[in-house]
């Protein structure tokens, strides 16, 4: 099975690939651009013909889709999949369209593991699409309306479909929201990370479980889509 | 007039049920993580109101308000019955939302809160009436799972004295063994199964009755998709022959096949074989593809939208083993279920099954079933392997 790149050159230097069917929790503080991370990760993902589904809990549907035309990154629509769990819990009148699926609320699992399933499906069977990405941005609002042992079990059969597939999963956390315990629990389910931190003004990212040792820490700096890693930062 | 047994409204459901719910009776939607089963539950309550019944609606991962568009998704306007209908709404508290439903639920993460509000509107509503969980994962999730499980119990029980038919929603997402083995067995009179057909992706969706206790027992299944709108609508599996040139594959679909027509010319198929079958409960459509490579495309074509796969090879010309490959390759890279069909075992220089499993390179879990189309002998016992790779053995 063919690997993934992240499409972020010294990352992907270092880690040199991320197999097929593999699951990777992001986290990092707030406003760390983490986001913007993840677009650029789906955005090189759609542009070397790879499928994406975006679970997205906080921005409607509509907002991510015109994030990409604001930054002029051209994507081909036809392979992009959003589940939008945010504009009928805001009880706006809306229907869905061929790229977006609307699930109730972020409590609703259930509809969000439905259209997630349609995704994959169409893209694999319909659209013959052998790789897909699939990002949750973010787990953290599912936390929010759910306790941790229900989000377990979601992702404990949603990682599973995600290594069946041979797709990859990355969910993003927000640091500082959920305490260590939930944290590890979660870790479990993921066969590595990608950890952000902030350090004054600046911020670093690294890659943990890929490879013997974990990549070091890449000062990053972000100007509109384009993210820019400096060289390896020297200390912890 | 209302009939003494209720019908779910799910096409062939209410057949295998020998005509729809008994009073008193209660019926779990089991639904596999993914799968659409959730509009089993709204398909059921919406055929309930269009047939003059009294219905009450737990609402437990959706504001209440988001009904009326949920339903009208699939052609369903649940508006018009409002005076049959009344919604019990446990969700908006728990988001802090405000609610207008007369029945609300303070604290939809405590289980006693949402039995007082059963209570309470059981009062209210004609004997008889249908209680509709949309969601008891959901209630279970927030409430625990002992407590959900025993709360279930005791909401089944009222619903029995009061003649009433309870019908819940459940996501089987991995609770612990025995929860789900008691859901399974014990506290429901009827479960139906609503699964999914999972290779890389779950690519195709079935129900079942996997117990129903006013009936004599047959497990059948039957797979269906849903439509917007129209709801769930049963559907015809189809299932690809392929193999190459003068492999006998158009006899394998006649033979297979209830009926079946063929597009060909002095003899060889040039367009498709197509066949229909019902066998054992199991209704699929069977297309047959031309040998020559210049038809590959309609075998992509299918495959595209095929359940599983018959690769049909003549067991006495291995020459051809190289073509059989080459077309297996273009079918399982979508992922599908196959059986391979030794065909022409009556000829004196048929080779056996296991040589053949070897040239062709096929792994031991894939049947090599032995067959002589033009007599029937081993076409079935094919259709049967191939309809537990699909069903996985459902």
């Amino acid at each position: 099975m063919e690997g993934y790149s992240l499409g972020i050159d010294k990352l992907d230097e270092n880690i040199k690939g991320i197999r097929g069917g593999s699951n990777i929790m992001m986290i990092g503080p707030p406003m760390s651009g983490k986001e913007t991370i993840i677009n650029d990760i789906i955005y090189k993902g759609l542009k070397s013909g790879d499928a994406a589904v975006i679970v997205t809990t906080k921005e409607p549907g509509e907002n991510v889709i015109d994030w990409f035309n604001y930054n002029n990154l051209e994507i081909p629509l036809e392979n992009l999949g959003i589940v939008d769990c945010v504009t009928k819990t805001l009880g706006v009148p809306t229907s869905e369209t061929s790229n977006i699926k609307r699930a109730s609320s972020p409590v609703d699992l259930t509809g969000i593991g439905v259209k997630i399933s349609q995704f994959l499906e169409e893209f694999w069977m319909k659209k013959n699409i052998r790789k897909t990405r699939l990002c949750i941005v973010s787990l953290s609002t599912i936390l929010m309306y759910s306790n941790i042992q229900t989000v377990f079990r979601f992702l404990h059969v949603f990682t599973g479909r995600v290594k069946a597939a041979g797709a990859i999963g990355i969910y993003v956390v927000e640091e500082g929201m959920h305490d260590t315990q939930a944290i590890a629990t979660l870790k479990q389910l993921f066969d590595g990370v990608l950890e952000i931190k902030q350090e004054e003004d600046s911020h670093y990212i690294r890659v943990v479980g890929f490879g013997k040792k974990s990549s070091p820490w890449y000062e990053y700096s972000l100007d509109g889509a384009q993210i820019e890693l400096k060289d390896i930062s020297n200390g912890e | 007039m209302v009939n003494s047994m209720l019908e779910t409204g799910i096409p062939k459901l209410d057949e295998y049920l020998s005509g729809g719910i008994p009073k008193g009776k209660s019926l779990i939607y089991l639904n596999y993580p993914g799968v659409e089963g959730d509009v089993f539950g709204m398909q059921t309550l919406y055929h309930c109101l269009t047939t003059g019944n009294n219905c009450i609606y737990v609402s437990s991962s959706s504001h209440p308000n988001m009904l009326i568009d949920q339903f009208s998704e699939f052609g369903w306007p649940i508006e018009n019955y409002k005076e049959k209908l009344s919604v019990i709404d446990a969700y908006s508290s728990l988001v802090g939302d405000i609610s207008s439903e007369k029945f609300i639920v303070p604290d939809p993460e405590d289980v006693n809160s949402i039995t007082e509000v059963i209570d309470h509107v059981i009062k209210e509503v004609p004997e008889g009436s249908v209680f509709i969980f949309s969601s008891l994962s959901t209630i279970m999730d927030l409430c625990g799972e002992d407590n959900t499980i025993n709360a279930v119990q005791s909401w089944n029980k009222t619903a029995k004295r009061n003649r009433m038919i309870s019908i819940y929603n459940f996501t089987a997402w991995p609770y612990t063994e025995s929860t789900l083995v008691q859901i399974k067995n014990d506290i429901f009179n009827c479960v139906i199964n609503v699964g999914g057909i999972t290779q890389q992706v779950i690519y195709g969706q079935y129900f079942c009755v996997s117990k129903a206790d006013w009936i004599k027992f047959q497990e059948r299944s039957m797979l269906f998709r849903v439509l917007r709108p129209g709801g769930i609508k049963i559907y015809l599996p189809k299932i690809l022959v392929t193999g190459p040139f003068n492999a006998g594959k158009s006899t394998f679909v006649h033979s297979l096949s209830t009926r079946a027509v063929s597009v060909d010319r002095k003899g060889t198929t040039i367009a498709l074989d197509h066949g229909h079958i019902d066998y054992k409960g199991f209704s699929a459509d069977i297309f047959g593809t031309p040998g020559q490579n210049r038809f590959d495309p309609i075998i992509k074509m299918i495959s595209g939208e095929a359940m599983g796969v018959f690769l049909v090879v003549d067991s006495t010309n291995p020459e051809n083993f190289n073509r059989a490959q080459q077309m297996l390759e273009i079918t399982t890279g979508y992922g599908l279920p196959y059986v391979i069909i030794a065909n022409k075992q009556d000829m004196q220089d048929a080779i056996s099954t296991d040589d053949i499993r070897k040239q062709l390179n096929i792994p031991e879990e894939i049947p090599v079933v032995s067959t002589i189309a033009t007599e029937k002998k081993g076409v079935f016992e094919a259709f049967e392997l191939l309809v537990d790779k699909i069903t996985g053995g459902i």
